[in-house]
């Protein structure tokens, strides 16, 4: 691949030619006297001079580009213009991180501004360009409050091409770009609310920039983006015709002209996700599971064949599910996603966004951990081993209850959970009230919505927190008086009585059971806990339930995998039988000496094992 | 749980509402808070249409109204052990201080009251719910808030009784008195109304036969799906 665009790049020398010209004026432009000698106008005018001056700059700036990068962005500008989604993808996915880490890895790329000239000016690729440059600036450097608004201003600029124009684009882009420019609007709209959250760290040029610049990243202009793609592409429909095994005529005539196109239909998807996400980030769990409602969680789906999405949303889905205490749902959904990545890990080393998603993958794992403490299951032993391996120490804490649990919830809860956001600003532009946020004595953790969702879940997990012990002793009887439990565990009879309401309770959980309902919000109540008890007066009998040995995985896991030996044995080449080539493979698999294959079979084979036994 | 999801009683307006983009508009507050107030009179219960309030208030702090938060609480304090409580207060932004309001707000000073409260349900401490809820200390929430809340009482009772009957089979009429804050002919009369059965020369009440007061030991083995046997019976059918 790179050969060939090597290839490409060489044919493109006559606009490298162009450009070097440009360069060449550029490096004289550095010295300064003979600018002066230049600008013999007589008037002189201070605007002028510093419009020159920029030019200048800039001009110095676009000299600067390595030669390679310029060749890469006229390249990226022509498989853009062009609708190459191959090339476009090496660029995007290769190309660009590429000379990230060659050139660019501690600085900005150059702006969208110096490099126009090698796109024509293309506003399309110049919009789409600063996205990238944005993105990058968000990532590997600090961005600045022009950044910030600088970025947003760009993300309109684009949305509103593409929802704006007369008329669907032509544009095409690569489904993974296109889910990458939903997910890092939200990002960055996520990092602007907790960077505004914090009025004590800013500067006066920065408070006076917030004071009058309300609209930028505000909750409402983030979700109008978000459903204007949705209704734009109308891609519920998509997915209920879909759904309906409707033909692919009857489908184009459901989502019209922009949703007949890739591009839309893939934003309208992505957008539900990141409903999905905003939701989340702002506390509101039903109505992100709700605006999920036509979406269907499986790994059929063609929206799967974008990872970072398909792992993104397992893990908002499966949050959400605990806020909602709905810890059975939760595991089957990370279970879910963790087995994927797990048989996916082989293919996604080389992806650049691979880190990311084992990040998320731990995450989950942490999160797996929490519901398994509160709601043991057995669904699948070998994420709660991995879970256990990774939080082990956290998770004996968490299942045993007690004092030590909560701090250990707190921590695993802290680290796998979203960054939530306040959906307003600090009142910026009252000046008095800034004042007042400014000399607040102590820090603000205490009211922060990390802290506020933090408090609830754990307020939750403190009422299970005797739960594991009455469980344990229940667990010796099959019928035990609720006195004599309460003197066991040194407590007041109505008080074990009233956790043992708890203890049902707890068993208890809405959970969705498959096939039945529609959307990700129904559900049914099912027991979850095999240990069932039941009061009579003040005698407590208990009743456990036990699973039988599973042997069945165990055979269709070996079956197939036998099977599918036999056929690779099957469609292996035959040994070909010339003399010569047969000892040649033994002696390989032997490491044996490099006399062998000249000999006949037979004296081959003993050197091998001769050779062998020596060693040994 | 469709019920919780779209209670019966839930107009199409409100269900519009619910369910589309309309609910971002904040000039629709009016209606949203109107159906509460009409749930208030009517023992009527739509947790994701409160849960709609919240979010216009979320977004548009200037439409806040305490009264009508502290209303969507107590509303939800009735739900338990669902989690709406919970689902309510996360949609509580901090907010500053509110200038604009005539009043000093009522909500700050009411919040670690009504998280008492729910905390005492959600705990099944039905006795000291009764007796905090009944303290003199709570007289403000009484007499402003859950007075105008028809049957408040009476559908925390409904959360004892979820409670109960999930977990007994018979329970002394002392007990099941203190959990419901009922005595004497009243207690019966409420019972008889549950259709349970009072044995007046033993006191104790019994609770009907119902999937969780039912134990039984069982051995769950397990069940294969065919999905899961896709694969071996292809490869059998090729050979």
């Amino acid at each position: 691949m790179a050969q060939q665009r090597m290839a490409l790049w060489a044919a493109e020398a006559d606009i490298d030619e162009d450009v070097d010209l440009s360069l060449a004026l550029g490096t004289y432009g550095q010295n300064g006297a003979f600018d002066d000698a230049y600008l013999q106008q007589p008037q002189f005018d201070e605007s002028t001079f510093i419009a020159m001056q920029q030019h200048m700059a800039q001009r110095n700036a676009f000299a600067q580009i390595p030669d390679v990068v310029k060749s890469f962005i006229i390249h990226f500008h022509q498989a853009v213009q062009t609708n190459n989604l191959p090339e476009i993808t090496v660029a995007y996915e290769s190309g660009w991180n590429k000379y990230t880490e060659k050139f660019y890895a501690k600085t900005e790329w150059p702006e969208a501004e110096i490099i126009a000239p090698l796109v024509n000016d293309d506003p399309i690729f110049l919009i789409l360009y600063r996205e990238l440059y944005y993105r990058h600036v968000y990532s590997r450097l600090q961005p600045n409050i022009d950044d910030r608004f600088h970025s947003y201003e760009n993300s309109c600029e684009l949305f509103n091409y593409l929802l704006n124009s007369d008329g669907p684009v032509t544009l095409e882009l690569p489904e993974q770009w296109l889910w990458d420019i939903v997910d890092e609007f939200i990002y960055q709209y996520q990092v602007f609310c907790s960077w505004r959250s914090k009025p004590k760290t800013k500067t006066d040029e920065e408070l006076a920039t917030l004071a009058d610049g309300d609209p930028v990243w505000s909750s409402y202009s983030v979700l109008n983006v978000l459903y204007s793609l949705i209704q734009k592409s109308r891609v519920n429909d998509y997915i209920n015709a879909q759904q309906q095994g409707k033909s692919p005529e009857e489908i184009a005539e459901i989502v019209g002209e922009y949703g007949q196109r890739p591009l839309y239909r893939m934003l309208g998807y992505f957008s539900i996700i990141g409903l999905l996400r905003v939701h989340v980030l702002l506390g509101d769990f039903t109505l992100a599971l709700k605006v999920m409602e036509n979406v269907e969680l499986n790994q059929k789906s063609p929206f799967t064949r974008v990872t970072a999405c398909h792992v993104a949303t397992y893990y908002y889905v499966g949050f959400c599910y605990i806020m909602l205490r709905r810890y059975p749902d939760a595991i089957r959904t990370f279970v879910t996603i963790l087995n994927f990545i797990m048989r996916m890990r082989q293919y996604h080393t080389r992806s650049y966004q691979y880190d990311q998603i084992s990040k998320t993958a731990d995450r989950m794992y942490a999160l797996f951990a929490i519901c398994h403490a509160l709601s043991p299951s057995r669904l699948d032993d070998n994420i709660a081993n991995i879970a256990k391996e990774r939080f082990g120490e956290q998770y004996t804490k968490m299942s045993r209850g007690g004092e030590e649990g909560p701090p250990a919830f707190e921590e695993l809860f802290l680290y796998a959970c979203p960054k939530f956001i306040s959906a307003n600003s600090p009142p910026y532009n009252d000046p008095d009230a800034v004042l007042q946020l400014l000399s607040a004595e102590g820090d603000s953790t205490a009211t922060d919505p990390t802290h506020r969702h933090l408090n609830l879940f754990l307020a939750d997990v403190a009422t299970q927190s005797q739960v594991p012990t009455l469980r344990s002793f229940l667990k010796l009887y099959t019928s035990l008086g609720s006195k004599k439990l309460a003197n066991f565990l040194d407590a007041d009879e109505e008080e074990i009585v009233q956790k043992m309401m708890v203890l049902k309770q707890v068993s208890r959980s809405v959970s969705h059971v498959s096939g039945e309902e529609r959307g990700l919000l129904d559900g049914q109540t099912i027991v979850t806990s095999d240990l069932n008890f039941v009061i009579d007066e003040s005698m407590l009998h208990i009743a456990e339930s036990t699973i039988g040995r599973r042997y069945a995985g165990w055979f269709i896991k070996n079956t197939e995998r036998t099977q599918r030996i036999y056929d690779d044995l099957k469609n292996s080449p035959l040994p070909v039988v010339k003399p010569s080539s047969q000892p040649g493979a033994q002696n390989a698999a032997a490491s044996s000496s490099n006399e062998a294959p000249q000999k006949g079979p037979k004296t081959g084979q003993k050197v091998a094992w001769g050779g062998a036994k020596v060693v040994s | 749980m469709q019920a919780w999801i779209t209670p019966p009683t839930r107009t199409e307006i409100i269900e519009g509402l619910v369910s589309g983009v309309d609910r971002y508009n904040p000039s629709n507050v009016g209606i949203l808070e109107d159906y509460l107030y009409h749930q208030i009179r009517s023992e009527e219960y739509d947790c994701l249409a409160n849960l709609a309030i919240l979010k216009l208030y979320q977004f548009n702090p200037e439409l806040y109204n305490p009264d009508v938060v502290v209303n969507i609480l107590i509303k939800a304090l009735t739900a338990s052990p669902l989690p709406d409580f919970n689902l309510c207060i996360s949609l509580l932004d901090e907010r500053p201080i509110n200038a604009t309001l005539d009043e000093p707000d009522p909500l700050p000073g009411l919040l670690p009251i009504l998280n008492g409260l729910h905390d005492l349900l959600n705990r099944c401490r039905f006795p000291a719910f009764w007796e905090v809820y009944r303290s003199e200390q709570l007289e403000n929430l009484r007499d402003n808030y859950t007075v105008e809340c028809v049957g408040f009482e009476d559908s925390i009772r409904e959360v004892v009784i979820r409670a109960v009957k999930t977990t007994f089979t018979r329970i002394g009429a002392d007990r099941l008195g203190s959990y419901l804050d009922l005595s004497g002919p009243q207690l019966e009369a409420y019972v008889k109304k549950l259709g349970w059965t009072f044995d007046a020369s033993r006191s104790v009440i019994s609770v009907p036969p119902n999937p969780d007061n039912q134990i039984e030991a069982t051995v769950v083995q397990e069940s294969i799906k065919l999905p899961q046997l896709t694969k071996v019976i292809s490869q059998a059918a090729k050979g």
